[in-house]
């Protein structure tokens, strides 16, 4: 995972004064959509079971191909989503300060249709697949919740290919 | 052969000056025994008759001395019964056990392992306390009763033969009886036999057992065995009171003929009273030896019984010789290995090997391919000399395999299966196993067993040194052994700290006495060291009077209060709800058995305020402040304020155990060396970063590369090589079984080796590297055989066969196999 670039700049979790981390996750987790709209008390738990972690610039986060089970959310750096090719690789997007990526991995064992690599010094608060699936084994009418924004999240990217490549997208 | 020994053959053979000087002894007792009897006389008779007191001292301090020494002679006869028994069947144990060894490997097929453990413990056990008396009880019971019948003819030998008269009777009914039960007896063996193989089946099926949940089938094979052993045993007990009661009815049958004669010739005057009641005392002294006697014959039998059938059991001769009987040394041979029309044949008309030949240069390879089934194995197992053949010939340098004893055949050649046993013991151990064993045949000098340095190299051929490795960096190191070597760690550490202090701050939070801890609990964050002591442990601290004092003296006790009811409550309110998944108490301080404990604190909190709670609760909310890992609990946050006044703590804490309880702690002192931690984690002088899930890795390669530029690299491994594998090696993997199984081999270097699928478990890599070293270092030295499942490994070999159904169907070489298009070409492009 960790592509090790010379860098001397450390890598280690920013300090937090005076609050602790469940709160500061629960600010985060509140500003991103699809967990805005859990009460309180059920976003605590999502809030509790997520981790921080940090990467260099030049850190892949995740490779194409990988079956990394988390989804992230960037807290501070940018990073790029990069499509890589046998014999080339294409820049597709860059991620920025509060943005949530990867989460398609929370709902099933996917493989990474492409890669995600730090440009400056990241710190991302992650998810896994288990913490989630327990959270929505234990509390349904929270899951179809997010279940039902990730979906919708899902499909307007489909609806964005389908306009493009409506040809190939059929399923069979 | 010891199976065929009889059971009095032991009493007779062993420990004979022992034994004739218990017969001096027994032929005293018998004195000291009758001796009494006369006293008794003399004192009735001549003493008190004649009013002599001085005779009357002396006949009774003769009687008690009579009487002591009998009690003490009896002592020693126990002792020395009992220390004869013993030993024999520590001898009777051994020989057996030294028997068993050398049964053919087809016997324990058939024989499950809980039939030899209870032949060998319980089964033999009965015979061995019986031996102990077997020639003791008899004399000396016998020579009593004789005795004591000799002093009641003489007293008056009418009534002595008629109360000896129904002895005969009583010695034609009980043998009878006891036949009965010597039946039920062998009966009752053999059912317990099968119990125990029952028993044993299912352990070792656990997992199928679990997987089906077939506890019913398995609770009832027992249960047939249960109620058929309960009938039996109550059989054998209405068996042998039956004889108990006729026997006591004989025994009182006595008196009454006594009273009814005796009274008779009393009443006619031809007897006096006094004899008739000297008699009847005489009478009741016979009881006791001949009670003993009858226990011994029941015991006899008992034993007899369980002996034979044990011995008729393993009653089996060796296949193969295993020392040559004349003294010469073990042949040395070349490894030229020539089969000629080789079967091997079970049950009569399977065969399993069918004419098989070939012929085998000294330091040839044939590789031997071929499908599952095919009696691949088998063959390697007839060379290994494992099997015994039914027909043809195996030659080794010219020699009939059949004809070479074990001695022979183990100094020249080496064996790996598929699936190694791995002994209960260090690796160390089981990698010398083979040279180890050979020296205790004396076939090596004290002096040549491998060293360190020979170990290592066989240990990094087979590609075993990363994980010897691990195990050594892991390694807790003893004080008493390894002082020394715990002074060049300490300098080590010194060397990896000034080294990568800086580069490893991300992956390693290294102890510095100026800092807080943010990887490790609250508790070592103040104490700043590892406790020795019990009490010490985090657990007990809330508990510890001078601990608990050394809070209130630097005033931590209210604030570490705060945080504990701070995690508690936040504790609570996030988890009160996912109570029945423990998925959710890994990330948290209170583990779900004590959920409830603190969410009736809480509670109590919420209701009647902190001040209220019992002195109990408040030990609880402090513990939970202790337990607090700031990199690990998100549900609250140390102040600052806090973590600079925990570390001013420290030192006072270092001050007040070194007055109070010195040795409590060994502390984070970089001099110090901490043998309640690990290698690694004393060189590392820190605590890994647990959100960096690679970073030991990084972190072992940069140890490992100081330690080898010290030169300590080979007392780690020797560390490691320490490392206890568990029963049957369950501790490590299958890969690192079959290495250790090829060390054990290579170490030993024989001129013939045989690999059955023995790189089989090992990744590419390794079995590459042992490829190689079979192509290069051996080839030409030794012989090889080597049954192999991936065909690309083959294409060295100077010859291939290939089997089916126990024939060879195809011989050659690589290429020209290949060529052929037959089966060899099927085996190699079916995969």
């Amino acid at each position: 995972m960790n592509s090790p670039m010379e860098n001397n700049e450390e890598c280690v979790l920013s300090e937090r004064v005076g609050r602790c981390e469940l709160d500061a996750n629960l600010d985060v987790l509140r500003k991103i959509p699809v967990f805005s709209g859990i009460p309180l008390q059920r976003l605590k738990l999502y809030a509790y079971l997520c981790k921080r972690v940090c990467y260099r610039a030049g850190e892949f986060i995740f490779h194409q191909g990988d079956s990394d089970d988390r989804g992230y959310i960037m807290l501070s750096g940018s990073a790029q989503i990069v499509r890589e090719y046998e014999d080339h690789s294409v820049f597709l997007n860059e991620l920025r300060e509060g943005e949530f990526f990867g989460g398609v991995a929370l709902l099933s064992d996917i493989q990474r249709l492409f890669s995600i690599r730090a440009t400056t010094r990241v710190e991302c608060l992650t998810l896994d697949r288990e913490s989630f699936r327990k959270l929505l084994v234990q509390f349904p009418e929270v899951g179809v919740k997010i279940l039902d924004l990730m979906i919708k999240r899902i499909v307007l990217m489909e609806e964005k290919l389908m306009q493009k490549h409506v040809h190939e997208c059929v399923y069979g | 052969m010891v199976t065929k020994k009889s059971l009095f053959s032991w009493v007779l053979e062993r420990c004979r000056g022992l034994q004739s000087a218990l017969f001096i002894m027994i032929l005293f007792t018998v004195f000291f025994r009758v001796f009494p009897l006369e006293m008794q006389k003399r004192i009735v008779n001549i003493a008190i008759q004649s009013r002599n007191l001085n005779a009357l001292f002396t006949y009774c301090g003769l009687y008690i001395t009579a009487v002591v020494m009998a009690g003490v002679l009896k002592y020693i006869i126990n002792v020395l019964q009992g220390y004869i028994g013993q030993k024999i069947l520590y001898e009777m144990r051994d020989q057996l056990y030294a028997h068993i060894l050398s049964l053919p490997l087809s016997f324990f097929r058939r024989t499950p392992p809980g039939m030899v453990i209870s032949s060998l413990t319980s089964e033999l056990s009965g015979p061995g306390d019986f031996l102990g008396s077997a020639l003791a009880v008899p004399v000396i019971n016998l020579l009593t009763l004789i005795t004591f019948a000799g002093y009641m003819v003489y007293l008056n030998p009418l009534l002595a033969v008629l109360s000896f008269a129904i002895y005969p009777v009583e010695i034609l009914i009980i043998p009878v009886l006891q036949k009965r039960y010597n039946r039920l007896n062998q009966d009752r063996i053999n059912v317990t036999r099968s119990m125990s193989n029952a028993i044993g089946e299912a352990i070792t099926g656990m997992h199928e057992i679990h997987g089906n949940a077939s506890y019913p089938i398995e609770n009832k094979k027992l249960d047939a065995f249960g109620s058929m052993l309960f009938r039996l045993r109550h059989r054998m007990n209405k068996n042998k009171f039956l004889v108990k009661f006729i026997n006591n009815f004989f025994q009182s049958l006595g008196p009454f003929i006594l009273f009814l004669v005796g009274g008779y010739l009393s009443i006619k005057g031809r007897l006096d009273l006094g004899a008739l009641v000297a008699f009847l005392s005489a009478y009741e002294k016979l009881y006791d030896p001949w009670k003993e006697l009858m226990d011994y014959y029941q015991d006899f039998q008992d034993s007899r019984v369980r002996y034979y059938q044990v011995m008729s059991y393993f009653d089996y001769a060796p296949e193969f010789q295993l020392k040559p009987e004349e003294q010469r040394e073990p042949y040395q041979l070349q490894g030229k290995i020539e089969i000629t029309d080789l079967d091997y044949v079970v049950d009569n008309d399977i065969r399993i090997l069918d004419q098989i030949s070939l012929d085998l240069q000294p330091g040839e390879q044939l590789a031997v391919v071929g499908f599952s089934g095919s009696g691949k194995s088998t063959l390697a197992m007839v060379i290994g000399q494992l099997y015994s053949y039914s027909r043809g010939h195996v030659l080794m340098d010219g020699m009939e395999l059949k004809t070479l004893t074990k001695l022979d055949v183990s100094h020249n050649l080496g064996y790996v299966a598929q699936h190694p046993f791995i002994f209960d013991d260090t690796i160390m151990e089981n990698i010398i196993y083979a040279c180890k064993s050979l020296q205790l045949n004396q076939l090596l000098e004290e002096e040549s067993l491998p060293d360190r340095a020979q170990i290592l190299r066989v240990v990094d051929e087979v590609g075993l040194s990363d994980d010897i490795l691990r195990f050594g960096l892991n390694t807790l190191l003893d004080i008493n052994a390894h002082g020394v070597f715990a002074e060049k760690l300490i300098n080590v550490r010194e060397q990896f700290q000034s080294r990568w202090r800086t580069e490893l701050a991300e992956q390693v939070e290294f102890f510095d006495v100026e800092k807080f801890l943010n990887y490790t609990n609250v508790a070592e964050n103040i104490t700043f060291g590892h406790p020795n002591r019990e009490t010490w442990e985090l657990e007990q601290l809330p508990t510890n009077k001078i601990f608990r004092q050394f809070l209130e003296e630097t005033s931590l006790t209210s604030e570490l209060s705060d945080l504990g009811v701070e995690m508690a409550t936040q504790t609570v309110s996030l988890l009160e709800d996912l109570k029945d998944d423990q998925f959710f108490f890994e990330m948290s301080p209170i583990p779900r058995s004590e959920f409830d404990l603190y969410s009736t604190i809480v509670e109590r909190i919420g209701k009647v305020g902190r001040d209220q709670l019992s002195r109990k609760e408040l030990d609880a909310i402090l513990k939970l402040a202790l337990r607090y890992i700031p990199a690990n609990h998100k549900m609250a946050t140390l102040p600052k304020a806090l973590e600079f006044k925990i570390i001013e703590a420290r030192h006072e804490f270092f001050q007040k155990i070194s007055d109070h309880a010195p040795g409590a702690f060994t502390f984070y002192q970089p001099s110090e060396y901490f043998y309640t931690h690990t290698i690694m984690e004393n060189i590392l002088f820190g605590h890994p970063k647990a959100d960096h899930p690679r970073a030991m890795e990084k972190v072992q390669t940069r140890m490992v590369e100081l330690l080898r530029e010290q030169s300590l690299l080979d007392e780690v491994m020797e560390a490691g090589l320490a490392f206890q594998v568990g029963s049957m090696g369950d501790r490590l993997s299958g890969g690192q079984k079959q290495k250790i199984a090829l060390a054990r081999l290579f170490l030993k270097k024989p001129h013939i080796l045989i690999l059955d699928e023995a790189t089989a478990s090992l990744d590419n890599r390794s079995q590459a590297r042992v490829q190689d070293l079979l192509r290069t270092e051996m080839k030409g030295k030794s012989t090889l055989i080597a049954v192999v499942h991936r065909l690309e490994l083959v294409k060295d070999y100077d010859q291939i066969i290939v089997m089916k159904a126990g024939k060879i169907v195809e011989a050659g070489q690589y290429e020209e196999l290949l060529l052929r298009k037959g089966l060899f070409y099927e085996l190699a492009h079916g995969e």
